[in-house]
């Protein structure tokens, strides 16, 4: 048996390498291994305040710090049983969206681009003056503007915190913020269409069951249940009975031992759909409909934003951010929620003080991290050996994996 | 014109905050672009060259594995400057929060199964020598900026020892820690973020580390006055300062 390792995985966040196995000319097996130094997250947090831990726990990671610090707070709010105002509800999702926004233009425009483009990396094609490339990053930059007005901070932001949010954002950074979306829809038309062609080898569908954030009602990306892929719909906290997460061997961070599943944008575009009685038709083969999907998400939260602002805007300024928090009963909380590469569960246990008596992170790439090595396996069968490095990092790359977020070992 | 200076980007134990905040500097990355000769950026880039020799180095993240160390010290022999990106980098960061690594590592399913050896995470100037810091969690775009615009001009920036207050003030912000009775440490927090969060009405948690002549002896009681406990003062300040004391 041969192992061709491809290492390090390039443009992906994180640190990350492929092992094929390969015998008599013939793929066998495929290994993902997610190699990131461990933080131990899980542990750090035991025995401190709850009010530390939003602020702690977006450090996992930074594309995808904004989903785990509202993750992070509302878990804890449901182990206080605390229900937070109407405008926190309104400034979060505003602030989910502009980090959707940011994540999935970072990934299409400067991560996914260059192959398109059969360039290395943008640096080429800025140097070239691409313009696909420049609208590309205005549309990432107002991703970050969202996130300022609505979080403080693009990265880390620092306007969640268990019970609501620190401060209202100022109606004229609303205002201004409002008039920058309404121009980059007027200029939408055809900008994301290099994503939506099929320049693809064509490829096996994408495999893996889906699994999302149940939704009822309007679309949104936070909910309080979990969707199967054979219907069943199951209250949060029975994640960790669904995935039964284990250590591989070969990877830094867990996966389900009980079932493969697929989460992400392409999960959350045919949930979406399904529940509008539609189907949903990337019009690109296998796993490069992701991007589709990402694409077409983009669209979609570019006028929720809209919508959630004018909503801020309709508001009085009297309401409250947060409710005020009190501890004294032990308890636990999870949540489920959607990041930008797909569900992201947070569980806290605290005890009577207030502390942190154990905590439990599951993230999108850990839970993707085996549909990620069945795709490879079933996409890489007639590939030539010479093309082989350069299909299989353009598939890992299709399912926008997150590695620093994935890697959590630790027992709980 | 001169010849472009050659850079490269390595991460480290992190959350990959510090180079999204330069990929955020969305309008100048053609100007990066143009005045540097771009490396090794593995997160940008798919053709990287880990061997050539660099003007400038520029580290993320703290150190916590051996291979860390090897890469970091292999990065360190090419570079005439190397530059310690972030807070986890300059203070081990919130990384360095897990104490008893022992018993938590004791913890993992199947411990004998993790391929990396691993110690407490450290920051880079514990290894090697660091000519240049660029502080915060992440750090500010103009951070970036400001130093790689220096760096082309054949300069390393000085030192800069205003703590976060300072620039409060000169915002006209409403004080959070006397009026607000918050726990914030903009006193004794370097500056060069504008006072950011604070102007927004969120308090300092002190990202940038401490700033020079930091008093902080005298800030842990202006701190257990906002209601904070002595443990979750030190929680606060142990954070980004890298210290777990009382300030004496």
């Amino acid at each position: 048996m041969k192992v061709i390792s491809i290492e390090p995985l390039t443009r992906v966040e994180g640190h990350g390498r492929v092992d094929l196995h390969v015998q008599d000319g013939r793929l066998q097996r495929v290994q993902l291994a997610l190699l990131e130094a461990p933080r131990l997250f899980e542990g750090l947090v035991r025995g401190r305040s709850f009010v530390e831990i939003p602020a702690l726990v977006c450090r996992i990671c930074s594309i995808c710090s904004a989903v785990h610090r509202i993750a992070a707070a509302t878990a804890i709010e449901n182990a206080l049983q605390l229900t937070i105002p109407p405008l926190a509800v309104k400034v979060r999702e505003l602030l989910l969206l502009g980090g959707h926004i940011e994540s999935h233009a970072l990934h299409l425009f400067c991560l996914i681009y260059p192959d398109l483009r059969a360039a290395e990396s943008i640096l080429i094609l800025l140097a070239k003056g691409d313009t696909s490339l420049k609208s590309g990053l205005e549309l990432k930059r107002l991703g970050n503007r969202i996130q300022e007005v609505a979080g403080g901070r693009a990265i880390h932001p620092i306007n969640i915190e268990v019970g609501g949010i620190v401060a209202s954002p100022q109606p004229p950074a609303l205002h201004a913020l409002l008039a920058e979306i309404e121009t980059m829809q007027g200029q939408l038309e055809g900008m994301l269409d290099p994503f939506k062609k099929g320049l693809y080898p064509p490829a096996a569908p994408v495999i893996a069951p889906r699994l999302t954030v149940a939704i009822s009602g309007e679309f949104s990306l936070q909910g309080n249940t979990l969707s199967l892929p054979d219907g069943r719909i199951l209250p949060a906290d029975a994640y960790a009975g669904l995935l039964k997460e284990r250590s591989l061997p070969w990877s830094n961070a867990k996966t389900p031992a009980t079932e493969i599943f697929f989460t992400g944008a392409l999960a959350r575009q045919e949930a979406h759909h399904k529940q509008q009685g539609r189907d949903y038709a990337p019009g690109v083969a296998g796993i490069h409909a992701n991007n589709v999907a990402q694409a077409d998400e983009i669209i979609w939260a570019l006028e929720r934003s809209r919508t959630l602002i004018h909503d801020i805007l309709a508001m009085t300024g009297a309401e409250v951010g947060s409710m005020p928090v009190t501890t004294g009963v032990a308890g636990s909380g999870t949540s489920v929620i959607e990041a930008p590469r797909g569900i992201l569960i947070h569980h806290y246990v605290l005890d009577d003080r207030g502390q942190i008596a154990a905590a439990d992170i599951v993230t999108p790439t850990a839970i993707n991290q085996r549909a990620i090595e069945a795709q490879l396996l079933a996409d890489l069968q007639e590939t030539p050996e010479g093309e082989l490095d350069a299909a299989a990092q353009r598939i890992v790359r299709a399912f926008d994996p997150c590695i620093s977020c994935a890697v959590h070992i630790l027992k709980v | 014109m001169t010849t472009k200076l050659r850079i490269a980007y390595q991460r480290f134990t992190s959350c990959g905050g510090c180079q999204l905040t330069l990929l955020n500097c969305e309008r100048e990355l053609p100007l990066v672009e143009k005045f540097f000769d771009i490396a090794e950026f593995p997160i940008l880039c798919s053709n990287n060259d880990s061997d050539c020799f660099l003007d400038v180095a520029l580290a993320e993240g703290s150190i916590s594995s051996v291979e860390d160390l090897q890469r970091l010290l292999a990065l360190r022999r090419r570079a005439r400057f190397l530059l310690a990106v972030g807070a986890c980098a300059l203070s081990g960061g919130v990384n360095a929060l897990a104490h008893d690594r022992e018993l938590l590592l004791a913890d993992i399913d199947g411990a004998e199964t993790l391929r990396v050896e691993t110690f407490p995470a450290q920051p880079i100037a514990n290894f090697v020598q660091v000519d240049g810091e660029i502080p915060g969690c992440p750090p500010e775009g103009s951070d970036y900026l400001r130093f790689l615009g220096v760096l082309q001009q054949g300069g390393l920036p000085g030192e800069y020892a205003v703590p976060v207050c300072m620039e409060c003030r000169l915002r006209e912000n409403r004080c959070l820690l006397i009026d607000g009775k918050l726990p914030c440490l903009g006193p004794v927090t370097r500056g060069g973020c504008l006072a950011r969060c604070p102007s927004y009405g969120a308090i300092c948690e002190g990202c940038r580390g401490a700033v020079p002549e930091a008093n902080f002896a005298e800030h842990f009681q202006l701190l257990l006055q906002t209601g904070l406990t002595a443990t979750e003062v030190r929680g606060r300040l142990e954070r980004f300062m890298g210290r777990n004391d009382e300030g004496y």
